[in-house]
């Protein structure tokens, strides 16, 4: 009996191994992308002091610790950002190659939503979504010459489906609805 | 070893059911493009646009299209039963950055069982060559593939799923579909 349950137990290990060990085990995916930026670029990210658990409340707080104009985050039920501000964003011509690289990082249990690149301007966008139980934790990682930004918020399904109808703008969306304050 | 040959043709039936899972998920997939050979041409891309909507991500959100705002229930319509929506796009600066090749990667793969080219497609966008591909297994159609074809911009549109022309236009500009300006009801199937 024993022999029975190890063969069909070695089965289904075998079975669950073929899907790959993504599947099995969940990254994070915010500090994975953050890790991919500083090291592909040779970057250091500006740590702010909050875990957004509160929502838009540690939001604020967070754009009041930076000085800024910022608003808080509709709907999300946590938040977390990292700001790389003042450095150089250059991909020496393999803008490819980072995609990758964060694609690679994050694995199957992130799927690529929307990914825009114009590596003139060494311009890139990148909208990821994992499932989170009912809603999904969307994650934004926003590139420009001189500074980049990671977002990742939890979301409701019909804020995504909202989003979804233009995802061009979904990122830019997100990304602002996290870091800006309009009080 | 007697054990474990008996315990092996126990499990076979669920070995089966497992093989059959997989097969029917192979063919539901068939009429979607393999377009990651074309992550290459983002380093010569003036700009890149890379869209993927699976399946499971259409049909959470789907339902959510609940009326409130104009078109959201043929837009839940046509989302529903599609299996993804991928769309590839790269603009370059000037004419002939991209190579033969790279179209050919796409086309050798229309050129498979189920797919057929449908002809007298005109775009409103001119000088824009644009060809639409449907993927059918009798009178089920499987999915649906766009090639916009300019000397400085290629665009590649995949739904998979149950779709056709007048579906797709009520997608354009939406869900990364970009406005493709096809002149619908002008179009017969070449076989």
């Amino acid at each position: 009996m024993t022999r029975r349950l190890s063969i069909a137990g070695l089965m289904v290990a075998m079975f669950l191994g073929a899907r790959g060990p993504a599947s099995l085990a969940r990254g994070d995916g915010f500090n994975d992308a953050v890790r991919t930026i500083e090291q592909f670029y040779h970057v250091k990210h500006q740590n702010i002091p909050f875990l957004a658990r509160a929502g838009m409340k540690a939001v604020g707080t967070a754009a009041r610790i930076k000085g800024g104009d910022y608003k808080r985050l509709a709907e999300a039920g946590s938040v977390r950002v990292v700001f790389f501000e003042d450095q150089n964003f250059d991909s020496h011509g393999q803008i490819a190659s980072f995609k990758a690289a964060l694609q690679n990082t994050l694995g199957a249990e992130w799927s690529p939503l929307v990914q825009t690149l114009a590596p003139r301007d060494e311009e890139q966008n990148y909208i990821y979504v994992s499932a989170a139980g009912t809603k999904f934790y969307v994650l934004v990682v926003t590139i420009e010459r001189h500074e980049a930004t990671v977002v990742q918020a939890t979301v409701a399904p019909q804020v995504l489906a909202d989003l979804m109808k233009d995802p061009g703008e979904m990122g830019k969306t997100l990304r602002e609805d996290a870091t800006i304050n309009d009080n | 070893m007697k054990t474990l040959f008996q315990t092996s043709w126990k499990l076979a039936p669920v070995l089966l059911l497992m093989l059959f899972g997989t097969a029917v998920t192979t063919r539901a997939q068939g009429a979607r493009l393999q377009l990651d050979q074309l992550d290459a041409l983002a380093n010569k891309a003036s700009e890149t646009v890379d869209v993927r909507l699976d399946e499971h991500l259409l049909q959470t959100t789907a339902k959510f299209f609940s009326g409130k705002e104009p078109g959201d229930v043929d837009v839940r319509e046509v989302l529903k039963g599609l299996k993804g929506i991928y769309v590839k796009s790269f603009s370059f600066e000037k004419a002939g950055e991209y190579s033969q090749a790279e179209i050919e990667s796409v086309m050798s793969q229309l050129r498979g069982a189920g797919w057929s080219k449908i002809v007298a497609i005109m775009s409103r966008k001119e000088g824009e060559n644009v060809e639409v591909y449907l993927n059918t297994a009798g009178d089920l159609v499987n999915g649906l593939v766009v090639l916009s074809i300019d000397p400085k911009e290629f665009t590649v549109v995949n739904i998979v799923g149950p779709i056709d022309l007048e579906k797709l236009s009520k997608l354009e500009g939406q869900f990364g579909v970009p406005e493709l300006g096809i002149e619908k009801g002008k179009t017969k199937k070449k076989e």
